[in-house]
């Protein structure tokens, strides 16, 4: 992990929102080529397996699992691992395999409450060499021994740090959750801040996890998102707060909301499909964030809400992280320290759902 | 105790200036052999350290040939098992446009350096900023060597156009103090026309993998290798070894030369205090007690010596490296700006070596002042009867029998060890055998007519060993000074000769003269071809390519027109065999260092490895190459061209229409691109050349004076301390009528006869030790010969300045001695 | 031949003192003078005074009509050259000549060469009876065979003047009296001046003529 900690390609690697806000910084390039990025228009349709795959023009896309996985014995696990691809629009004349024109970035992270804190990993590599490439006809997306592949409905995750290592198969039952209006995803008040998004909730996981040499059967279930955008954030933002549940009844749950520098919401959104599989779009006023309990990380000082009451329309839940400590301190290369975790939701004083928090932007706003 | 230690002492006081000098010999020896030592021990560990930096935590290299090998290898190694990281570059030492200076750059991934090479990484670096075109991180030497800071800009010459870079930042890639720029290796491909191309792969592999067996499995292109990071700097040292062996045998011989003076100083101390000694004999030392006197003092003499050698010797280091670079002016580490790194071993094992020189050379002495018999030593004039120990002449006839036979061994583990021991026994056995030279050279003299002269010369008959004595010391120094002398201009004239015959054409065009960033492309070569006033030019292909791993990289030369006439054209070492133009495979002319180092024969068939492959071809002959110590192959560019599909040139050789044009052409052909071609006429090249060589054996031209000093200052002290011990001598004269002037002249000629007989041995000695550094010590070293060339007007010249010397300090000695009153000095009894 | 009038010397230095006061001394042609006296009285100083090689403080010191007190360094040389021989008390024969070669260094040094050089050196020997030593080296000699190479080297050139300092000092006293007994035969056959400085009454004895250095002056013993 130290090792790997001093990679400064992971700069960018905090989280997708952090990919939002270097797509800010990527806006304004010093660069001979002007480079014209497509707009995420609404109405556009997504076509599958097409929008499975990366979508190279636009400047910034992400395919992000995060799972509750148990072993044999029961053991609750949080798991993540997140692609991020970016074209930074430079060398784009360029003949040279080794012109940097699409970027690729892996974060893999394990949140294991024996450990007591967030275990993680990065890569970073410039696509090509078929060392690293997203494919743009299905989920196919690669950085050397890290991969995660969609074939006939299972995405194949697999990755290889110093302290964990993990093969995970996450079958897909249902179809794409289209999140927004039709996978058109607004992110603040100008229309111009959007990306297209969709989620693949309740993903069945099952297979391997290995934690200091030791191997051990996992199953569990994960959610996924893939996004992909030119112009996401406003540029006032600072910090964002986000959760994704699989709902003990078969619904699921998105639900962000965008800080700004007051830590008023900006923006927020999600989307709520019930028992029966009703489809409800949350838009800005139908969401909330209320902390209700703060933790002090003992080695930034940073105070997280790692304890938050989410209003997502009429369906409200408090969210428990598995452990305290999920903070990922990336200061050394991404300079900025974040909370990432897996939660429970709880609402009406039982479990409704198991999913993932992220809290950034509480450690100051994210040099990018 | 007291008592002891003022005996001890004393003699070394009463003659303060005549102990001054032997220390100072000392420490001299000790301070150039440390200085060398500390001065190469600081260059290797710079490069190691500058080498450890780029590689970071690599466990294997794996290199190429300077222009480099295709990137398709890249992702071979990196899927390789056992292999972590593989991190490709591109380095390019590029010209800083419009000058000449270069600028190392390497063009990195920085995601894959990142993982094993962080020291390669702009520091606080924007990402963005390392994957620019037009950017460039600089290492804080390069900014300083280029006069820029952050945020401004620098122009390199990539092919005959500059372009501009942004300075983005620092990069800690320059530890070792190398100057060093960082930019992304597409950005390098695309800047430096190089698509496609890669200087080295990192690779970080599994631990616990043995790199080694790793490196052997590896599919690789021919001529490209997986070394181990280790070897880099072990590459460097073994490459500059010869060099900086032929140094310290120059230091060896400076503390050699100390030991000498210490043995005269002593040698004449005793004989002058036989009685003194006699005396101690009477009142009750053992021969142990009185030889261990004389040897203590030595001891002190070189621990003085030492002690200050080693002070000096730091210093030196430090200041040689300020102003030449740590390879003396070698041109082995170019672009390193080295701090001094003091390695206290070398500098206890030079200290040590310094008292072990005083001490050996007071044992002759210290025997001799044991072995005397109390009874005759009290008797006045006795003088004469010392050092006839030393008339013996079978030592020394062995030692220069043993010198002759060595001079045929061949040379161990590369290194001439048996040359310089031939030089070292011969050196040693001719002054075992001085007395004796010295004697028949005296009796062969005429005596001159006038009284002085006379005197001189009956003085210097009478004892020849106590002149043999004096002169060791010079005749030592005065027989390396001639012989580096003769070497040395052997060397430069064989390398004048061989520059005016390889050139032939009227003017040269080197698109790279610093760096290699330049070439010429077939559209600049097509402008140069069709220059008005240009009859012909031929184009130069130069690559260094890996023709074994551990062995420095082989030049290979393809020029145009090479199968037509090579043997008129190329200064030739024995018989050649050509094929014709049609032969497969084609001729190769090797150099001798390239027959040397690789073990090649005419006739016989090598494979080079040329844009990734073998390519076969077969040795034609051996010609001269004094510009490439580590070999060089030179084979027909269309050949090179075939098998390369490489079109581009570095260098050309034009023939004009119309000599008298030459001016007018040259203008025109530097218009087609201004700073960034340089045109030289073969005259040009040769004074460049010369200087260059110059350069590298100024350290060479110093050591050799410093010995020569020492030597004099030797000879010097010798006859001061006579003088001084014939004062009563002296102060008869006077009495007898002869005047102050014509004791001057007596000693003025004691001095020039005892110079003369010491430059005539040692030169005689010399020419024989410059023989074997010729035919055995270069050859065995460098691996190229050179014709024997005698620098007579200079030799001339030295040596009566020489003799103008000795003979000036004999008298500057005199007078002293003659200060005071010739009355005092015939009382002056005992 | 020698004239010395009222010649005064002192030795500069912490305690200046006054070596010789009131000296005069007149000695003709062919005359032997003995001058004895105590060790420190100046008897030294003033063969130094005579061959100019100390400078009086007062006084006239003339040597065959030349003015020593006002010749300089060259020209004093040149006047011992010519007109003197010295005999020391350490000898001081060089030790790398041989008795010949040391015999005739006056006589190189006044260019005298060829066959009139050997007959001089050759007849010197012969009377002070070394003329089968003429090849040996110094160190093969006794002392008292030194010293006899030493008074032939003083009168081989003909000096009008030889100044003996001590000769028998370093000698045993049958050597002492053979030396002193040619010193005194030479100067007679040579037709030579001759100062005799020594302590010793016996040896001034050999002397025409015997004179005693005191602070005071000299003055004649009877």
């Amino acid at each position: 992990m130290t090792g790997e900690r001093a990679i400064p390609a992971a700069r960018s690697v905090g989280r997708r929102r952090f990919l939002l806000g270097l797509s800010a910084t990527l806006a304004h390039p010093v660069t001979a080529v002007a480079i014209r990025y497509p707009d995420v228009v609404p109405g556009t349709p997504l076509r599958f397996p097409r929008d499975h795959g990366a979508h190279p023009d636009f400047r910034t896309e992400w395919w992000y699992l995060t799972g509750w996985l148990y072993t044999d014995r029961r053991e609750p696990l949080g798991a993540q691992l997140t692609f991020f691809r970016t074209r930074p629009g430079l060398q784009e004349d360029n003949p040279s395999r080794f012109a940097p024109t699409q970027l690729l970035f892996a974060h893999a992270a394990l949140a294991d409450p024996r450990q007591g804190r967030l275990q993680y990993g990065q890569r970073a590599a410039r696509s090509g060499f078929g060392l690293a490439a997203a494919d743009e006809r299905t989920t196919a997306v690669h950085i050397d021994d890290w991969s995660l592949d969609l074939r006939e409905h299972v995405y194949r995750a697999q990755v290889v740090t110093e302290t964990f290592a993990f093969d995970l198969a996450c079958a897909a039952h249902e179809a794409p959750l289209l999140e927004g209006s039709g996978g058109y995803s607004r992110k603040g008040p100008d229309s111009a801040s959007a990306s297209y998004y969709y989620s693949r909730p309740h993903l069945g996981v099952n297979g391997v996890l290995e934690r200091s040499g030791e191997r051990t059967r996992v199953r569990g279930e994960a959610w996924l998102d893939h996004e992909w955008a030119s112009e996401i954030l406003p540029p006032s933002a600072t910090g964002w707060d986000w959760a994704g549940i699989n709902l003990e009844d078969g619904g699921a749950l998105m639900a962000f909301r965008i800080r700004d520098d007051a830590g008023q919401a900006l923006w927020a959104g999600g989307t709520h499909v019930d028992a029966r599989g009703v489809r409800r779009t949350l838009g800005a006023h139908d969401v909330a964030f209320t902390p209700t309990r703060w933790w002090a990380s003992p080695r930034t000082g940073i105070r997280y809400p790692v304890q938050v009451r989410v209003r997502a329309g009429r369906f409200t839940f408090e969210t428990v992280p598995l452990m305290d400590d999920q903070e990922l301190d990336a200061r050394a290369s991404v300079g900025t320290v974040y909370w990432e975790g897996a939660v429970r939701a709880i609402s009406a004083g039982r479990v409704a759902g198991h999913g993932y928090l992220e809290l950034t932007g509480y450690g100051g706003r994210p040099r990018l | 105790m007291i008592a002891r230690l003022d005996l001890l002492l004393a003699p070394l006081r009463q003659h303060p200036a005549r102990s001054t000098v032997s220390i100072v010999a000392i420490a001299v020896g000790v301070a150039l052999g440390l200085a060398i030592q500390l001065i190469n021990a600081t260059a290797v560990s710079e490069f190691s350290s500058a080498a450890r930096a780029l590689a970071g935590r690599a466990d294997l290299i794996v290199r190429g040939p300077r222009s480099g090998f295709d990137e398709s290898v890249y992702p071979g190694l990196a899927r390789t098992p056992g292999v972590v990281t593989a991190s490709p570059a591109l380095e390019v030492d590029a010209r800083v446009a419009g000058t000449r200076q270069t600028l190392r750059v390497i063009g990195i991934d920085v995601f894959r350096a990142a993982r094993i090479q962080p020291a390669l990484l702009g520091l606080d670096a924007d990402l963005l900023d390392m994957l620019r075109t037009d950017t460039i991180f600089l290492s804080p030497a390069a900014l300083a060597s280029l006069g820029v800071s952050v945020g401004q800009t620098i122009e390199l010459q990539a092919g005959l156009t500059g372009r501009v870079l942004r300075v983005a930042g620092t990069t800690a890639a320059g530890e070792g103090g190398a100057a060093v720029g960082v930019m992304d290796i597409g950005a390098a491909q695309a800047l430096f026309h190089r698509p496609g191309r890669l200087t080295r792969v990192d690779l970080a592999l599994r631990a616990g993998t043995d790199p080694a067996a790793l490196a052997a499995r590896l599919a690789l292109p021919a001529g490209v290798v997986a070394t181990r990071v280790e070897a880099e700097g072990h590459d460097l040292a073994r490459m500059t070894r010869a060099y900086r062996v032929n140094l310290d045998v120059l230091a060896l011989v400076a503390l050699f030369t100390g030991s000498l003076l210490v043995f005269s100083t002593q040698a004449l101390s005793v004989a002058r205090r036989r009685a003194e000694i006699a005396l101690l004999r009477v009142v009750g030392f053992t021969r142990r007690q009185v030889a261990g006197l004389v040897l203590a003092q030595g001891a002190l003499i070189g621990v003085v010596g030492a002690v200050l050698g080693t002070a000096g010797g730091v210093a030196l280091a430090a200041g040689v490296l300020h102003v030449m670079g740590s390879d003396l002016g070698a041109g082995y580490f170019s672009g390193l700006q080295p701090r001094v790194v003091v390695g206290w071993e070398a500098a206890v094992v030079f200290g040590v070596l310094g008292v072990i020189a005083a001490v050996c050379g007071s044992l002759a002495p210290a025997i001799e002042a044991a072995s005397a018999a109390p009874t005759t030593a009290l008797r006045s004039g006795d003088d004469a009867r010392a050092f006839r120990g030393l008339q013996t002449p079978v030592p020394g006839v062995v030692a220069i029998v043993a010198g002759a036979g060595c001079v045929f061994l061949p040379p161990v583990a590369g290194l001439p060890i048996f040359g310089y021991a031939a030089i070292a026994l011969l050196l040693l056995g001719t002054i075992a055998l001085l007395p004796r030279i010295v004697a028949v050279l005296l009796a062969a003299a005429r005596p001159p007519r006038a009284v002085a002269g006379r005197l001189a010369l009956e003085r210097l008959r009478a004892s020849p060993a106590q002149a043999a004595v004096s002169l060791s010391a010079i005749v030592a120094a005065v027989s390396l000074a001639v012989a580096m002398a003769v070497m040395v201009s052997s060397f430069r004239h064989s390398l004048d000769d061989w520059l005016q015959g390889i050139l032939p054409a009227d003017l040269y065009l080197r698109a790279n003269d610093v760096g290699d960033s330049g070439f010429l492309s077939v559209t600049d070569q097509r402008r140069i071809t069709e220059t008005a006033g240009v009859r012909q030019v031929e184009f130069l292909r130069r690559l260094e390519v890996i023709i074994e791993p551990g062995r420095p990289r082989v030049a290979v030369l393809a020029r145009d027109r090479v199968d037509e006439d090579p043997e008129h054209r190329l200064p030739l070492i024995g018989p050649a065999k050509p094929g014709t133009r049609d032969d497969a495979p084609g001729d190769a002319w090797i150099s001798e260092a390239a027959a040397a180092i690789q073990g090649w024969r005419v006739g016989q068939r090598i494979d080079v490895p040329l844009g990734g492959r073998r390519c076969a071809f077969r040795v034609a002959g051996v010609w001269r190459d004094y510009a490439r110590q580590s070999g060089a192959i030179l084979i027909d560019r269309s050949r090179y061209v075939a098998f390369t599909g490489d079109r581009t040139a570095d260098d050309a050789g034009i023939w004009l229409r119309d000599r008298a044009a030459l001016s007018s052409v040259r203008a025109a052909i530097e218009r087609l691109a201004p700073d960034a071609i340089e045109t030289l006429t073969p005259e040009e090249v040769r004074t460049r050349s010369l200087a260059v060589f110059d350069r590298t054996f100024a350290v060479t031209y110093a050591l050799e004076i410093v010995a020569v000093l020492i030597g004099l200052l030797g000879l010097s002290s010798a006859m001061g301390a006579e003088v001084v011990a014939r004062r009563r001598e002296f102060g008869m004269l006077r009495h007898l009528g002869v005047t102050r002037r014509e004791i001057a002249t007596i000693l003025a000629a004691e001095g020039a006869i005892a110079a003369v007989t010491g430059l005539t041995v040692g030169a005689v000695l010399g020419y024989v030790i410059s023989l074997i550094l010729i035919h055995v010590v270069n050859r065995q070293s460098f691996h190229w010969g050179m014709t024997l060339h005698v620098p007579w007007a200079g030799i001339a010249a030295f040596f009566c300045a020489m003799i103008v010397a000795a003979s000036a300090t004999a008298i500057i000695g005199g007078r002293q001695a003659m200060s005071g009153s010739a009355v005092r000095a015939v009382r002056d009894d005992w | 031949m020698l004239h010395l009038s009222n010649v005064r010397k002192c030795f500069a230095g912490p305690a200046s003192r006054e070596v010789l006061s009131n000296v005069s001394l007149d000695v003709a042609p062919g005359e032997y003078v003995a001058i004895v006296g105590e060790s420190g009285v100046g008897k030294s100083t003033l063969l130094n005074v005579i061959a100019g090689l100390d400078r009086p403080d007062a006084g006239e010191v003339m040597v065959d009509g030349q003015p020593v007190t006002e010749l300089d360094d060259d020209a004093l040389t040149l006047l011992r050259r010519h007109k003197i021989g010295f005999v020391f008390q350490a000898f001081h024969v060089l030790p790398y000549l041989d008795v010949a070669r040391n015999v005739e260094l006056p006589l190189a040094l006044l260019g005298v060469a060829g066959a009139e050089r050997d007959a001089r050196v050759a007849r010197l020997l012969e009377a002070v009876r070394l003329a089968n030593r003429a090849r040996s080296l110094p160190r093969e000699l006794s002392g008292g065979e030194l010293q006899r190479v030493a008074i032939a080297r003083a009168l081989v050139h003909l000096p009008r003047l030889v100044l003996a300092d001590e000769p028998t000092g370093n000698l045993d006293p049958q050597t002492a009296a053979e030396v002193l007994a040619l010193l005194r035969d030479t100067l007679r056959d040579n037709g030579a001046a001759g100062i005799l400085v020594t302590h010793s009454r016996e040896a001034a004895r050999t002397a025409d003529r015997v004179l005693r250095l005191t602070h005071a002056g000299l003055s004649a013993v009877p």
